[in-house]
């Protein structure tokens, strides 16, 4: 019995807890179904009154057409795609090679990949501004796919771990049988990893998803704005359009949503997984 | 292995690294380094680098905004660290089992991680807004009569953003912790009841000694990331009011990318890579004396 109360007490103190955690985005669901003229209402109230009305998704619709914030969900969607699946091969690739192509320096290579990725983004951005300019790379999409399609040290990590942990075997018979070095690698060893390849791609998506520094130092156009760029130039421009600066959050994240829902083993995995070591 | 198979995979293994060796090169060791001798120039963007040796170093050590900077990233640091140390330990340690029910709760306090920075820091400056925002019009209806601006206020803006970087990292450290809870062995907790030990005697004689290398992983991840806050801070108050809540990594940002500062700038950064590889070290300095492994 007065174990049973000990569980209740618990879950009533982590149900609360799960309610603070969420308020943040019940409110901001709420707010992107309200009428804009009660959004400066006292004291405020929790109905979304926008629903109750001819045009339920008009927040929405505006936020998607008049804002152009269909344009940049399809220019993030486009930058994440792109940088998610070059860093899963990349990392691939490099995973592989270390992991079972041995050679002279391969450790210290590694240890070079993992201790870069612990300097702050502060001391490198200002180089890679600069050499972005001197490309000519600014205001377009490069800047933002390039470097994650070149290196990525947590990716790199994990899948030298799940390589490591595959046998040899499989290799050596195959080559035997005479396959070449890189029908082993994408035949054999690269199905295998698809899990992996997975975790690495989703914690791509989501960073270059995330990304805010990057699109404000290198997009100019509007046309070419990420979802969170965008959000803070309409935030910037237009002081408190607060129904559609949520609509268009609401938009921003429902894609990470539906991947954190369908995938979350993935997620967790990918997050957990490489910061565990 | 004979050293004619080493050597084929040497060139193999090149080959495979071909993209992760140009991107190490390219956009990590030269700008390390660019960075560094950037950091001894005083440099306008327009204009040319020129050699100033150690005067921006001493410019940022002398001087009183610089001061209230890395006074502003203490205190976040002093807040930040701690709440989301506290939680997460807190958290992990009530949903370290196998219920379903548990499950759900460690999906919900891992969302706010995994979503949309610039979106939820929007919708908190919504909360935060002070006369029409639901945080006040709450605090009002409990007896508050004077709830703080929040944002516009010169002692709260720094503090909220620490509690909104609290509410959305906690759960990342909260899944840290528990996949460190999983490795104690459950048969250790058992012999402790059988010696007739108390829940919160078995937590602070088994969980915390044995859970303290994950701990001190999270410490240590918790410190490096409270000093790089960078979106949280540009969506939610811009350093604001008047540099009230600039702390490190937005005061490099605004002198590199608003004035447009690169020497000065840079050596801002590496002062804060400095900090963080001391912490770094004072911890694994610490780890090894402490912890048990």
């Amino acid at each position: 019995m007065n174990k049973n109360i000990t569980l209740i007490a618990l879950y009533s103190v982590l149900s609360l807890y799960a309610l603070l955690t969420l308020s943040p985005f019940i409110w901001m669901l709420i707010t992107s179904f309200k009428e804009p003229a009660d959004l400066f209402r006292l004291p405020p109230s929790f109905a979304p009154t926008q629903l109750f009305t001819d045009a339920p998704f008009a927040n929405y619709t505006s936020a998607l057409t008049e804002r152009d914030f269909s344009t940049f969900f399809i220019n993030s969607l486009l930058v994440a795609a792109c940088s998610a699946s070059g860093q899963a091969l990349t990392c691939a690739l490099a995973g592989y090679a270390f992991a079972k192509l041995p050679f002279r320096g391969g450790n210290i290579l590694f240890a070079l990949v993992l201790a870069t990725a612990f300097v702050p983004t502060e001391v490198t951005i200002i180089p890679e501004y600069l050499l972005m300019r001197g490309l000519g790379w600014i205001d377009t999409f490069l800047p933002l796919i390039v470097p994650s399609f070149l290196v990525g040290s947590f990716g790199t990590f994990m899948l030298r771990e799940y390589f490591s942990a595959l046998p040899n075997d499989y290799a050596e018979a195959a080559r035997m049988d005479g396959a070449s070095n890189f029908r082993i690698f994408r035949d054999i060893y690269l199905p295998l990893s698809v899990p992996a390849l997975i975790s690495v791609f989703i914690v791509a998506f989501i960073h270059s998803w995330d990304e805010l520094l990057r699109p404000i130092l290198y997009l100019n156009s509007p046309e070419l704005y990420t979802v969170p760029r965008g959000l803070m130039s309409l935030v910037n421009e237009y002081d408190s359009e607060w129904t559609l600066f949520m609509a268009g959050s609401v938009v921003s994240i429902l894609p990470l949503a539906a991947i954190y829902i369908l995938g979350q083993r993935y997620v967790i995995q990918g997050f957990v997984g490489g910061g565990v070591k | 292995m004979s050293s004619q198979t080493a050597q084929r995979f040497t060139w193999l293994a090149f080959l495979f690294l071909l993209p992760t060796l140009l991107g190490l090169l390219i956009f990590r060791l030269v700008p390390i380094v660019g960075a560094f001798v950037t950091s001894f120039t005083r440099w306008q963007i327009f204009d040319k680098p020129r050699w100033i040796g150690l005067d921006n170093y001493i410019n940022i050590l002398t001087s009183p905004v610089a001061a209230k900077v890395f006074i502003n990233t203490a205190w976040f640091t002093m807040i930040y660290v701690p709440g989301v140390i506290v939680l997460a330990l807190f958290l992990a340690v009530l949903l370290n089992n196998s219920l379903k029910i548990s499950a759900f709760f460690r999906g919900a306090f891992f969302l706010p991680y995994i979503t949309s920075t610039v979106a939820v820091t929007l919708v908190w400056r919504w909360i935060f807004s002070t006369k029409f925002g639901i945080l006040n019009n709450l605090l009002i209806g409990l007896g508050y009569s004077d709830p703080p601006a929040w944002l516009a206020d010169p002692i709260w803006s720094l503090p909220a953003v620490a509690i909104v970087s609290v509410w959305k990292d906690s759960g990342f450290f909260m899944l840290l912790l528990l996949a460190g809870l999983q490795t104690i062995d459950p048969g250790v907790y058992e012999a402790a009841r059988m010696d007739g030990a108390k829940r919160l005697r078995q937590f602070f004689d088994i969980t915390m000694p044995l859970l303290s290398r994950s701990l001190f992983f999270v410490l240590i991840l918790a410190l490096v990331r409270s000093t790089q806050t960078f979106e949280i801070t540009y969506a939610l108050t811009g350093g604001g009011p008047n540099g009230a809540s600039t702390t490190l990594a937005y005061f490099v940002y605004e002198n590199a990318f608003v004035h447009f500062q690169m020497g000065y700038a840079s050596a801002l950064a590496y002062l804060l890579c400095f900090a963080v590889g001391l912490v770094t070290l004072a911890n694994f300095y610490v780890r090894k004396r402490w912890t048990h492994e």
